[in-house]
């Protein structure tokens, strides 16, 4: 017989932790053999015997059990499992969905970088990923950031840069800036070789996919959002004040044996606090975007336009930066077998800047840093005043700026410059777009054609007034310069793609050809002289000056093509077995004939053992995918013609010939360098293993470990100059990469309190591997620092440019001390030196210390890279902290002039060594520093340039819906923010983060200081809106 | 789709379709004059360099690394890694492959014959003049006469020291015939004319100690009568000395051979060693130097290199040269209280007048002043030659009063006003010091005259050792070459 149990009915609805119902949600009755879905509206309803346990389960979110009481309604919450499997990922040239990717591919959604208030796409990037190290090269306005994925590729600036394509367009790194934040559907980074392989000859450095947002087909969405703060540096100098830079002075000028030039430097009291003059600390900052989107089933659109405006923290009336950005996104689907449509950013941006941003040759900062306190900031006596020239700048008062008779050369008092630069500004328009058709003719066949370009149109208006700054810099003729650039580059792309699935074979297959055009900027610039006008607003070109005091230069740039072809083959069975194998084929018009065309294959496997049978079903570990690939990228950044033997002319060639006034100077032709008809890509090629999982339902973990190797680096090697030619390009060093890259992600739910924390971790590991045979080291892109020469080198088996000086052995306590620093045959090493100097180390043992004696002090480039985000909600409530940092690194701390003896000093030292603090750790400070304790590059210039740093924190609060759906909105969420709250760092100046910039001096040296614009710390007010 | 990729080089002309026309045969001459010309990016020259190490200048500037090159060869301390050896090494090849491509190319270009000669002498009398420094100042060199392929470029080996002086010799004979003796100086001055290629070649054969070739040369650019015109070529000396350092008397009768230089060049601070500007006139001057008033000079405030050593100073104090020869800073701003300086590193208050940048002359085109003065430089003038003249003669046997040697001396003499003395190697010695003080000669003078030990002794300067250059490292890295014995090298 059988025994019918007493079933009851269970109702309910089943919706998201946002309240959004959920249909489709799996709903089991354990034990027996009923099983339902929700409907439509996220209802269902069940028989259910007494005291069963229902299973809801549904695919991106945590599966959930309940007891089954008394009750007869039953509404259940799930919570979204973190990294949803069921996602789709961009990949190039097409989407694939999350759990079956076999590459390492990172990604950020543009719902993350909500109402972070970043301007530049790469500071959207910076910490969220691991992989990635982003550091800002300079805190003005509209600034880009370096950006190194897993490391370093290749030598030199460059060639390091990550290959940027917005919807399908290919973008420089520096022209990446355009695009406006809030216009991003996600972005996504690959980071392996066989992910990248497929953009080829350019992806060498990683790849970072943008797409942008698209209309979704339903209800007109309509949103606002935007903020308003204040901006403040987040930490100034202890600089001396005036009686302690007089006391310091005369000090050193005595230990000289010269006469102490201030009889009483009590009297000077503070003196001039030049950062307090440079230094805004309350410099605005705001954002507005506004969106409408929406489209039905034929068609698409999303439209929006923002503005930003961003006033700088440090000479805020010749440092501000505004944009204002247009996108026009849409797409029609007249019938099923075609859709075509456009994407298309429009951007203007009007920057007005300090000039130099790390630089010490007369940077605003490094001005204030420089300048002795003792000079007044403006001279309000009448009878001092009427000693200064006639040319010195005036302030709007007629009273003449002050000039310091102490620090000279490029020190500028910084009121006085920013007098004579106000006005001048630069602009540029931007417009990246895309028209595209997809036509399927028949199911799971594609054939997707796009047409892309990236246009810019920019330049600026500089006038500079006749002045008198000091004796060295006194411009005496005036000028105006007016320069203009274009650049239209485009790519057409045909792509060809088919879909099918045979059972469980899943099959995708793809072939694709391309053509690439950059590099064609062309420009001129005009600068008229003594022209008339002593303020920005006075001078035009209309003034008539003499014809030889107008001049002209034009540029023009090289063409730079690539046709290509790929192939791609995704397979999978099961999705449970996963394989990738791509190749393509890129010819540039940077080789020559004998190797014009490179290969770039990869392949990549994946297995998922959590879909097998075998594996035991646990509560551990819910997803598993373990992934392996191999690939060859390549890099093609190298100047043009380098295979073609030329001929050159130039500066270096001319002659002049004949009399004053009736010289001509020749122009000079002679060979350029010898030809290399050989030179050829340079290769990276990269294993990565790694792994994807969920564990506990509540964590993700993803786990990736690297080993890349770039070959044949193209470089110019040192020959021998008896030749008489110049060196030639060549393709001559390895290099080698190894990584491990950490993401975990935690997200929680309980009852109205909702916890997310995602971490990323990077570590990295460079060697550079070979060199030209023979040679241990090279000069090549090394960072140089005033008067000290060159201060990195890179040498064989270690990290690519390191610093390379002197080291320190301490610091000679006695006369006794420097007699008997003696080489191995008892000469006495330093014969010059003084109690106080430096030891400098004899490291190789002989009887002089010199430049042999120089070693490695340690790694400019950080070797790890860390990032947490934490977001918190309690009901209408949320908080959102997120941090990043770096390790490993070390800076050069040079924010004062070696060359200019009485510049001022930081506070640290008045605890220089002398006679009555013999502990000190830094040498005596003596006027003209007989024995290079300051002039020699030593360890005492290098501080630790590891720092984690709070980037954000948001507080908010959403209206309940109830309240403001009577008004027709969808969302009304208000919020406080601060960005750079604190820093944690043993730095000593400004910021450590410090990027590269061509300010900051070649070779791609990350972390030196030359007086750097530092990251500004804001408060900020921000309110989206919804409709 | 393989063409897509074949861009126009445009305005790179290619190797294969140059060297085809005169005029293409001349861009090519004036690339090897640059060379003659070039300055270091670092802002010196051949002259800085021996200034710096003779015993009348201190390097000078901002500070003790300043132009770290001129401070370590003040110092003596320069080695195969760090001093200006690269410089003059990399000048004089560069140089030589310029010419010798040149050389290689011209005989296939159709052109006026008697210009393709012309080219061709002034070429070899350059190369001379590289390979003249070279070996002076490296003395075991390769000699490079061909381009050599980059596939050979470590197999080249050092030539004897003699080969060299034999290839300089038969390059100036070959160019002398063809020189021009005169050249219209409004548009070719500074071109090389036969004066000056005999004038070299009689500095040639002193060198080598060859009394009666080097006397033979000389008399023929000095011309017949000491004191007077040399009727083949126009030389004589000028009436007042003064008159030799005035930028804009270029070109003057006293001058045999120049590096012409140009305020019209717009030279700029990304490429300081291109600028047709010269570069000493910006160095020399004095640092934060301010006009109190019209009585002092109108300098042009500069960088404070190549200061007058005191003992210098107190040496030419009483010779009418004294003025032309030093600027004494100290008493302008102490004493006549009519200018104001700031001293710089190793300051003696006593500049280099000779050179010494002149607001008057600063350039009308652009703005970067400091480096486009136009003053030229001698690299021989007439004096020079007179008292080079006398010296083979006196080496020869001749000195006494009256004698032509004794008349070429006192003829230097008395254009400044001194009576004549007894010529003998003492007064010769002072009066080159003296004549040319701060252009270039003394140091070389002193290694010739095998004095520089005794003189430099104090500066650091080590016999056996400092009276060449150590062949810069770079240049051994994996090549054939070796270091100079007295740099502790094997040849």
């Amino acid at each position: 017989c059988s025994i019918v149990m007493a079933q009851t009915t269970i109702r309910g609805k089943v919706t998201d932790n946002t309240g959004q119902i959920l249909p489709g949600v799996t709903v089991k009755a354990n034990g027996t053999p009923n099983a339902v879905v929700t409907d439509a509206t996220g209802n269902y309803s069940i028989k259910v015997p007494p005291n069963a346990t229902l299973t809801f389960s549904f695919i991106g979110f945590a599966t959930q059990n309940v007891q089954v009481g008394s009750q007869e309604i039953l509404n259940v919450t799930l919570t979204i499992t973190q990294n949803n499997l069921n996602e789709v990922v961009v990949v190039g040239y097409g989407t694939q969905k999350k759990s079956v990717v076999t590459g390492a591919i990172s990604g950020v959604k543009g719902t993350d970088l909500d109402s972070q208030p970043v301007t530049r796409i790469e500071q959207s990037l910076q910490g969220r990923t691991s992989g990635l190290t982003i550091a800002a090269s300079s805190g003005q306005p509209g600034s880009a950031s370096t950006v190194r994925l897993r490391g370093f590729t290749s030598f030199g600036t460059g060639k390091n840069d990550p290959l940027w394509v917005v919807d399908g367009v290919v973008i420089d790194a520096g022209g990446i800036g355009y695009i406006n934040q809030g216009d991003i559907e996600s972005i996504e980074v690959l980071k392996d070789a066989a992910s990248a392989a497929i953009y080829g000859t350019r992806a060498a450095a990683g790849v970072i996919l943008v797409t942008t947002k698209k209309g979704k087909s339903g209800n007109l969405s309509i949103n606002y959002s935007g903020y308003y703060g204040l901006q403040e540096p987040a930490k100034r100098l202890d600089l001396l004040n005036g009686t302690q830079y007089a006391t310091l002075r005369n000090s050193a000028l005595v230990a000289a044996g010269k006469a102490a030039p201030y009889a009483n430097p009590a009297l000077f009291g503070a003196g001039t606090d030049w950062q307090s003059l440079v230094f805004n600390n309350s410099a605005p900052k705001q954002n507005h975007e506004f969106s409408i989107s929406g489209g039905s089933e034929k068609a698409t659109f999303f439209t929006s336009f923002a503005y930003s405006d961003i006033n700088g923290i440090v000479a805020t009336d010749i440092s501000k930066w505004n944009r204002a950005n247009i996108r026009l996104n849409a797409t029609y689907k007249p019938a099923k077998w075609i859709s075509f449509g456009e994407n298309l950013g429009y951007s203007h941006s009007v920057n007005s800047g300090v000039g130099e941003t790390n630089r010490e040759y007369g940077g605003v900062l490094s001005s204030a840093i420089n300048l002795d306190p003792l000079t007044p900031a403006i001279i309000t006596d009448p009878a001092v005043a009427a000693t200064y020239r006639a040319d010195a700048v005036r302030d709007p008062q007629g009273r003449p700026y002050g000039i310091s008779t102490a620090v000279l050369q490029e020190m500028k008092n910084p009121l006085a410059y920013i007098q004579t630069r106000l006005g001048n500004y630069g602009w540029d328009h931007n417009i990246v777009a895309n028209a595209f058709s997809d036509i399927e003719p028949i199911k799971g066949l594609k054939l997707h054609t796009s047409l892309g370009t990236k246009m810019a149109f920019y330049g600026g208006d500089t006038f500079t007034p006749v002045a008198f700054f000091n004796t060295s810099t006194a411009p005496s003729r005036s000028s105006l310069s007016r320069s203009i650039t274009y650049v239209i580059n485009w790519n057409i792309e045909n792509i060809l793609s088919y879909t099918r699935n045979f059972g469980k074979h899943n099959v995708t297959l793809l072939a694709g050809e391309g053509e690439y055009k950059d590099g064609n900027a062309r420009g001129t610039t005009t600068t008229y002289l003594d022209i008339p006008a002593t303020t920005f607003d006075q001078a035009s070109f209309r003034f008539n000056t003499l014809a030889a005091n107008r001049t002209t230069s034009g540029s023009d740039g090289t063409d730079h093509r690539i046709n290509s072809l790929f192939s791609r083959v995704q397979y999978n069975y099961d999705e449970k077995y996963l394989a990738t194998a791509l190749i393509r084929r890129d010819g540039s018009s940077r080789f020559g004939s004998n190797n014009r065309f490179g290969y770039f294959p990869s392949a990549s496997v994946g297995w998922v053992p959590t879909l097998e049978s075998f594996f035991p079903k646990n509560n551990v570990v819910n997803f598993l995918k373990i992934r392996g690939s191999y690939g060859i990228t390549g890099n093609d950044g190298i100047g043009d013609f380098a295979f073609v033997p030329t001929i050159g002319s130039g500066g270096q060639r001319n002659y002049t010939f004949g009399s004053t006034n009736t010289e001509v100077i020749n122009i000079g032709y002679s060979p350029n360098a010898p030809a290399n008809p050989d030179l050829k890509w340079e290769q990276t090629s990269q294993t990565d293993i790694g792994f994807d999982a969920t564990l506990f339902q509540n964590f993700t973990l993803t786990v990736d470990v690297y080993k890349k190797k770039t070959t044949g680096i193209l470089g110019n090697p040192p020959i021998p100059a008896y030749t008489g030619y110049g060196s030639f390009a060549q393709n001559i060093s390895d290099m080698e990469n190894k990584g491990i890259e950490f993401e975990l992600g935690y997200r929680k739910q309980l009852g109205n309190f909702n916890l997310g924390v995602n971490g990323n971790a990077s570590f990295f590991k460079n060697k550079v591997t070979k060199l030209v045979a023979g040679q241990t080291y090279i000069d090549d892109n090394s960072a140089t620092f005033q008067t000290l020469g060159n201060i990195t080198r890179t040498y064989i088996n270690q990290p690519y440019n390191q610093y390379y000086g002197y080291k320190s052995a301490g610091i000679f306590q006695s006369q006794d001390e420097v007699n008997n620093y003696k080489s191995t045959n008892g000469t006495i090493l330093q014969p010059n030196a003084k109690p106080g100097d430096t030891k400098f180390a004899n490291l190789n043992g002989d009887n002089i210390i010199d430049a042999n004696d120089k070693t490695i002090l340690g790694n400019p480039n950080p070797t790890m890279s860390y990032g947490l985000t934490i977001n918190l909600s309690y009901k209408a409530f949320d908080f959102i902290a997120f941090g990043s940092g770096v390790g490993g690194a070390k800076i050069f701390q040079g924010l004062r002039r070696l060359d200019i003896s009485a510049a001022n000093y930081q506070t640290k030292y008045l605890n220089a060594w002398s006679p009555t603090n013999t502990s000190a750790t830094l040498p005596r400070i003596v006027d003209g520093d007989p024995n290079q304790n300051y002039s020699k590059f030593t360890d005492l210039y290098l501080e630790s340039g590891n720092y984690f740093r709070l980037r954000s924190v948001q507080f908010g609060y959403s209206f309940p819906r109830s309240m403001i759906s009577k008004i027709g909105m969808k969302k009304l969420r208000v919020y406080v923010l601060s960005e750079n709250l604190f820093t944690i760092t043993k730095y000593s100046g400004y910021d450590p983060e410090l990027g590269v910039s061509n300010d900051a001096g070649g070779g791609a040296v990350y972390g030196i200081d030359r007086g750097a614009y530092p990251q500004a710390r804001s408060f900020l007010v921000g309110l989206n809106v919804g409709f | 789709c393989k063409n897509e990729l074949d861009v126009n080089p445009q305005e790179r002309v290619t190797l294969d379709n140059y060297y085809k026309t005169q005029a293409d045969a001349f861009a090519a001459l004036v690339s090897v004059y640059d060379r003659f010309g070039f300055q270091a990016g670092g802002l010196y020259d051949k002259i800085a360099i021996m200034d710096a190490a003779c015993d009348d200048h201190l390097a000078g500037g901002g500070g003790p690394s300043d132009i770290n090159d001129l401070q370590v060869m003040s110092t003596y301390t320069l080695n195969s890694n760090v001093g200006p050896e690269s410089y003059l090494w990399s000048k004089g090849y560069s140089g030589i492959y310029r010419a010798n491509v040149l050389l290689s190319k011209i005989d296939a270009i159709p052109m006026d014959a008697a210009i393709k000669s012309r080219y061709i002498a002034e070429t070899k009398t350059l190369r001379a003049i590289f390979y003249f420094d070279l070996v002076r100042f490296f003395k075991n060199i390769p000699l490079i006469t061909g381009t050599i392929d980059p596939s050979q470029m470590f197999d080249v080996v050092q030539a004897p020291p003699a080969d060299v002086y034999t290839l300089i010799i038969k390059d100036l004979t070959d160019a002398i015939p063809v020189l021009p003796a005169t050249v219209p100086a409004a548009t070719e001055g500074g071109r090389i004319t036969k004066g000056a290629a005999q004038a070299l070649l009689g500095k040639v054969y002193l060198q080598q100690q060859k009394w009666p070739e080097a006397a033979a040369q000389f008399a023929i650019v000095n011309g017949t009568t000491p004191g007077q015109a040399n009727s083949t070529y126009g030389y004589k000396l000028l009436p007042k000395y003064a008159d030799l350092w005035n930028p804009l008397n270029k070109f003057n009768s006293e001058s045999i051979l120049e590096i012409v230089h140009s305020a019209n060049s717009q030279g700029g601070w990304g490429d300081a060693g291109a600028s047709e500007g010269n570069l000493l006139d910006i160095i020399t001057g004095p640092r934060g130097y301010s006009q109190l008033n019209s009585t002092a000079p109108d300098y042009y405030s500069g960088y404070s290199f190549l200061v007058f050593t005191p003992e210098f100073a107190s040496f030419i104090h009483n010779d009418p040269r004294n003025f032309p020869t030093v600027a004494n800073l100290d008493s302008l701003q102490n004493i006549a209280k009519s200018a104001k300086y700031t001293p710089g590193y190793n300051n003696t208050g006593f500049f280099l007048n000779k050179f010494i940048a002149h607001v008057a002359n600063k350039t009308s085109v652009g703005t970067n002043y400091d480096l486009n003065f136009p003053q030229d430089n001698y690299e021989i003038r007439l004096a020079d030659t007179y008292l080079l003249e006398a010296e083979a003669l006196m080496k020869a046997g001749q000195s006494g009063v009256g004698s032509r040697a004794y008349q070429l001396f006192n003829a230097v003499r008395a254009r400044v006003g001194l009576n004549p003395v007894e010529l003998n190697m003492d007064n010769l010695m002072k009066e080159r010091r003296l004549e040319l003080a701060g252009e270039g000669q003394r140091w070389l003078d002193l290694v010739r005259w095998g004095i520089a030990g005794q003189v430099l002794q104090k500066r650091g300067f080590i016999t056996g050792r400092n009276e060449i250059f150590p062949i810069p490292q770079s240049e051994l890295n994996n090549t054939k070459l070796q270091q100079n014995k007295e740099w502790g090298g094997t040849l």
